[in-house]
């Protein structure tokens, strides 16, 4: 379980202040998958640093099961926007999927196992030797998330991943990030700025205010658990779900522009 | 014609021009000797243990005076580079010691070696590290922070990530210092021993010149630059080979 309190961030640079993160809180209980979606610029990619251990907030605090994150915690694994920056050019597909075990120590027939797996999950069997940078923009945000998952983490965070690839690509990936929720029973915090996306894939959507930051509303969204592209986006209780979450964004909006 | 080959040309046309300036009477062959004659002196010079023995001293301290300025640049740039107050407070020293030419250095190297292989040394340390040291530098700004921050999701530590991390991200650079290093050290290691008499071909040149045998000390000159083609030639190739992932190396991806 995923909690986050009162949290607030203020980025200090010499007599300037900037308030990114006024008073956030939310919770994603185990094994949900929530949809953070808000205005550019409301400070997503700082939020998802913070619950990453990355970056230290000005005050409240974050909970990953149970415990405080002080640095990044054991259990949890991130997929950034940047894929191409993310996955390490002087490696192989298997080498990049491999490393974050290594650090673990992980026996050696325990990683080469966790990284097969991984990789046919996202349906990339067969590219282990190749580079990141000889694959295309999907495929090589299918092998950011493969090592995500063979990290074997309780809570998975993606930073709005599939931002940078083309429509048809970013289909396809949606369904494998449900398809890898419902297999692997993992906690997915999923932050997005595309609210059919947000609507689509979460069971529950947090909106946030632009800057700065506090929860504008919160939606269970209660289509069918198998979705798909073409039925689920059709299905009118998804039209009056994102049409819900479409005014609370332009109401954010809205309210920073007074 | 490729450039390759226009290359051979280019160096076929100078050793042609050598050959007829003298032999023209355009220049004094006691100052310029025919290419002909300077390459007699050189068959000759290579079958004498002398010569050998001249070639392997400079190498020697060619190469252990970079190898040491290649080591100490690297540890120190990771140093420095991964902390940024050390960074500030060390720039200006930086930017102040490393334009003093190495050569400046020659009376201090006299004074605590003598002519041994010590002043060599000296000369060619301080002149190579810092060719190395600012690569480096260079290297470890260029670590790309999401790729940092990856490695820092994955609870990779410090050792970690200067070894995942920054190492590969400044290799380019280190590359590019080490053949930087590398010829720098080949033109301060012939420096000592032409300045200060320490053994190596820069002393057979001085030697050479002092006794007359011109076509000998061109033939020396001649060979101190093909040590640096050779020089300059090996660390492309193992540098070609060492990056075959990078851009500047892996050329067109394919579709």
């Amino acid at each position: 379980m995923l909690e986050v309190s009162s949290l607030k961030k203020v980025y200090r640079s010499g007599q300037r202040e900037v308030e990114a993160l006024r008073d956030l809180s939310f919770t994603v209980d185990s094994g949900d998958l929530v949809c953070l979606v808000g205005p550019s610029g409301c400070g997503k990619t700082t939020l998802l640093r913070c619950i990453a251990g990355l970056l230290e907030p000005s005050s409240g605090t974050v909970r990953l099961d149970g415990r405080e994150v002080s640095g990044p915690p054991p259990g949890l694994a991130m997929v950034f926007q940047e894929y191409g920056r993310s996955l390490f050019p002087w490696m192989s597909v298997r080498d990049n999927v491999e490393l974050p075990l290594k650090q673990k120590k992980l026996p050696r027939e325990r990683r080469s196992a966790l990284v097969d797996e991984a990789l046919s999950a996202v349906g990339l069997a067969g590219t282990e030797t190749a580079y990141p940078w000889q694959l295309s923009g999907g495929m090589q945000q299918r092998v950011a998330i493969a090592r995500a998952v063979a990290y074997e983490p309780s809570t998975l965070l993606m930073d709005e991943p599939f931002a940078a690839v083309d429509a048809q690509t970013r289909a396809d990936l949606e369904d494998l990030v449900r398809a890898l929720w419902q297999r692997l029973k993992v906690t997915v915090l999923f932050i997005t700025h595309d609210i059919d996306e947000a609507v689509y894939l979460g069971q529950r959507v947090v909106m946030l205010s632009s800057s700065p930051t506090v929860v504008q509303d919160e939606i269970t969204v209660d289509l069918p658990a198998a979705r798909d592209q073409l039925h689920t986006r059709a299905d009118p209780r998804f039209t009056e779900m994102r049409t819900h979450v479409y005014e609370q964004i332009q109401k954010a909006k809205r309210a920073a522009a007074i | 014609m490729s450039s390759g080959l226009l290359g051979v040309a280019g160096l076929a046309g100078l050793l042609v021009l050598v050959e007829a300036l003298p032999r023209l009477g355009l220049v004094d062959d006691a100052y310029l000797p025919p290419t002909s004659r300077i390459a007699a002196a050189l068959g000759d010079e290579l079958g004498t243990a002398q010569f050998w023995q001249a070639v392997g001293d400079t190498l020697t301290g060619w190469a252990i005076g970079l190898a040491v300025a290649v080591v100490a640049g690297i540890a120190v740039g990771i140093v420095i580079g991964s902390v940024p107050v050390l960074r500030a407070a060390t720039a200006s020293t930086i930017e102040f010691l490393r334009p003093i030419p190495s050569v400046a250095l020659i009376p201090l190297a006299v004074l605590l070696y003598g002519t041994d292989l010590g002043s060599t040394l000296l000369l060619v340390v301080y002149a190579a590290f810092w060719q190395v040291l600012v690569q480096v530098l260079y290297g470890v700004a260029d670590v790309d922070p999401i790729a940092d921050e990856t490695a820092r999701s994955f609870r990779f530590g410090r050792w970690a990530r200067i070894r995942h991390v920054l190492w590969p991200t400044a290799l380019p650079y280190v590359f590019t210092g080490v053949r930087l290093a590398a010829s720098v050290a080949l033109v301060l290691a012939v420096t000592a021993e032409l300045v200060i008499g320490a053994p190596g071909l820069g002393k057979s040149i001085a030697v050479a010149q002092t006794s007359g045998a011109v076509p000998l000390m061109y033939a020396l000159i001649a060979v101190t630059g093909l040590l640096g083609v050779a020089i300059n030639l090996a660390a492309r190739v193992f540098e070609r080979r060492s990056l075959a992932w990078h851009q500047s190396v892996r050329g067109e991806v394919p579709a």
